[in-house]
């Protein structure tokens, strides 16, 4: 099992964040974490992440102990696209994803070279690589964040060529926030093809339909609990959506598509759930 | 070879070629005139080269003896501060951060005043006046080094310095430290204020070979290891959870900085006084031309933090000649319009 989390929880100062968190996820899965705002999702992502060490429970990596694995054999297995990065030096975007690279080299080599240029073209913004950071949208800082965190995870220029398993862990948190509907696909293929190559992806998603198109394992996140995981049929029911969101909603089989389609139920059925219920009130 | 390497490549070549031009005028000028050709020619017959070029038979003890070591103590101690200054703003994340942040300046300010008042009540200091250059130094450089290692403490939870907490620590205990120098000022004799203000204002002045040489371990080590420490900054600007993700160890890194900052600053303190807005001004500087990565940034400013104290300490005994204006003086009156000058086009280019 490439990423094993058992019973973990983790208090920030008196307010308990997660209580009890266990799953297990294996290579070549795209395993989507789900759940209202403040149910967890970051903070689990942030503990698999190595980023708080006061856990307690256990995340074993590729059958090593998290808190034995030093910094870089860290960095060497797995690469992390966090929310709100804030970076407002004037680095060009070909600066910033060559520091995807600096575990490997402290000066680029020409593979180091290759696959930068290579992860500039999957996220489509080699015509932006000396254009200055700070000046970019919102959608393409976050492509080319993803950029770097390709270039951290390759070990050659192509998706497809090296075999993964078992050694390379990609973590996104809410990755495709402020992308344009063409590129959250494309970033959502490119975690499948990374999953197909022996990638465990695991990435924090809000969006019902890219997660049931894409997911091959959802966590249900509630109050820092785990509510339910599966498959995407099995986690994706009204019920479940309902007791975790709050919100009324449908879930649809359509002809042409592969996976289940939820949609939030017209606006009488919404009055329903209390918070909206109040609203009316007023 | 892309544009961040011919950008690196043709700026440091500059910058080079500008520090040696400015050393060989520097050196040059004063009471007795050297050209150019002819500096070159005497250090160049040292080292077994003659050039056919003519120069006076005092030319080459006036150059060794007095020119060169306040030169070279000037290139070392710019390019300490500016090193410095370049480093700290990676460390805070904040392109307003210098040496004096982190109380290097106020404590070694400290040391330093309270030295002076404290050297002419005791009469050991009288009777042996060389004691007195080399006490001076010492005593800054403690303070100066202490007052940051106390500052970095306070800063340190669980293994790690919170960068947010060393500014404030920063803040108080500067605020500390001036209140002691304001003390040891009011009750300082007019002569020991005369020593004091001079000292507050920096210079050169006690140049030799023996201070070159106290202050050049101190500033060449760092000069070494902090370029080193670049990639890992560079990555540090996305934020400390990044730099971590991708494999830097954040607080070895922010220790290693804090160190090799307040040594490649202190040093220099110690021997020429508080020289402000080197540190401040040189990393901008840079970045207007070379962008943000240290990679360029950090070999630059120590370049240009050399560059600019050569041409300041220059200035400040040439233009008064025979008498001197202390560094700190011209330094501020350059820096100072330049700063606000770039802070205006920053906001022009920059929207809010």
């Amino acid at each position: 099992m490439m990423l094993c989390v058992k019973d973990i929880s983790l208090s920030l100062g008196k307010i308990k964040i997660l209580q009890g968190v266990s799953l297990e996820a294996a290579a070549g899965e795209l395993y989507v974490v789900m759940g209202a705002n403040g149910a967890g999702k970051s903070t689990l992502l942030k503990v698999i992440a190595g980023e708080y060490m006061q856990y307690q429970g256990s995340v074993m990596i590729g059958g090593k102990e998290l808190k034995s694995l030093p910094i870089a054999a860290q960095a060497h297995t797995r690469a992390v696209l966090s929310q709100q990065l804030t970076l407002n030096q004037p680095f060009t975007v070909e600066e910033v994803v060559s520091m995807g690279r600096y575990i490997y080299n402290a000066h680029l080599s020409a593979t180091d070279k290759e696959i930068i240029t290579y992860a500039l073209k999957i996220m489509q913004i080699q015509s932006l690589r000396d254009r200055t950071y700070p000046t970019l949208s919102g959608g393409q800082k976050q492509r080319v964040q993803m950029a770097r965190v390709l270039a951290q995870l390759l070990e050659a220029p192509d998706l497809q060529a090296t075999d993964y398993t078992g050694r390379k862990m990609l973590l996104l948190d809410e990755p495709v926030t402020g992308m344009d509907i063409l590129h959250q696909q494309l970033s959502l293929q490119l975690a499948a093809t990374l999953a197909a190559s022996g990638v465990l992806v695991v990435a924090v998603l809000h969006d019902f339909q890219l997660a049931a198109a894409y997911a091959s394992k959802l966590l249900l996140l509630k109050d820092g609990r785990v509510y339910a995981q599966g498959t995407v049929e099995e986690i994706l029911t009204s019920a479940h959506i309902k007791n975790c969101f709050g919100v009324d909603v449908a879930v649809l089989e359509h002809p042409h598509c592969h996976y289940p389609l939820v949609v939030t139920a017209a606006t009488g059925g919404l009055f329903q759930s209390p918070a909206l219920k109040a609203l009316k009130v007023l | 070879m892309n544009i961040t390497n011919i950008k690196r490549v043709s700026s440091i070549t500059i910058l080079s070629v500008l520090l040696i031009m400015v050393i060989l005028l520097a050196t040059g000028t004063g009471a007795m005139h050297i050209s150019g050709m002819q500096v070159l020619a005497i250090l160049l017959n040292k080292a077994g080269i003659h050039l056919p070029v003519a120069y006076e038979e005092n030319m080459p003890g006036v150059l060794w003896m007095i020119r060169l070591p306040r030169v070279i103590l000037g290139v070392l101690i710019g390019a300490g501060l500016g090193v410095a200054g370049a480093s700290l703003q990676g460390l805070f994340r904040n392109p307003l951060a210098d040496p004096g942040l982190i109380g290097i300046s106020s404590g070694a300010s400290m040391a330093a005043v309270v030295m002076i008042i404290v050297q002419s009540a005791l009469p050991v200091f009288q009777h042996v006046p060389v004691l007195n250059f080399y006490v001076l130094n010492l005593a800054a450089f403690a303070g100066a080094v202490i007052t940051t290692l106390f500052i970095f403490r306070i800063a340190r939870t669980g293994g790690q310095a919170a960068i947010s907490t060393m500014l404030l620590a920063g803040i108080a205990v500067r605020a500390l430290c001036e209140s002691v120098t304001g003390l040891m000022t009011y009750l300082a004799s007019n002569e020991q204020l005369r020593s004091i203000t001079f000292w507050s204002l920096g210079s050169l002045g006690g140049a030799s070979w023996q201070t070159v040489a106290g202050v050049a371990p101190f500033v060449i080590i760092p000069l070494i290891m902090l370029p080193r420490l670049a990639p890992a900054l560079n990555l540090l600007a996305l934020g400390e959870r990044e730099a971590m993700h991708s494999g830097v160890k954040v607080p070895r890194l922010k220790s290693l900085l804090v160190i090799f900052a307040t040594m490649a600053v202190a040093a220099g303190v110690a021997v020429a006084g508080i020289i402000g807005f080197i540190g401040l001004i040189v990393p901008h500087i840079v970045r207007q031309f070379t962008g943000p990565d240290y990679r360029i940034l950090i070999p630059g400013a120590a370049l240009s933090g050399a560059v600019l104290l050569t041409v300041a300490d220059l200035l400040c005994r040439t233009i008064v000649a025979p008498a001197e204006l202390p560094v700190g003086i011209i330094t501020a009156v350059i820096g100072a319009p330049f700063f606000l000058w770039l802070i205006i086009k920053e906001k022009r280019t920059i929207p809010a």
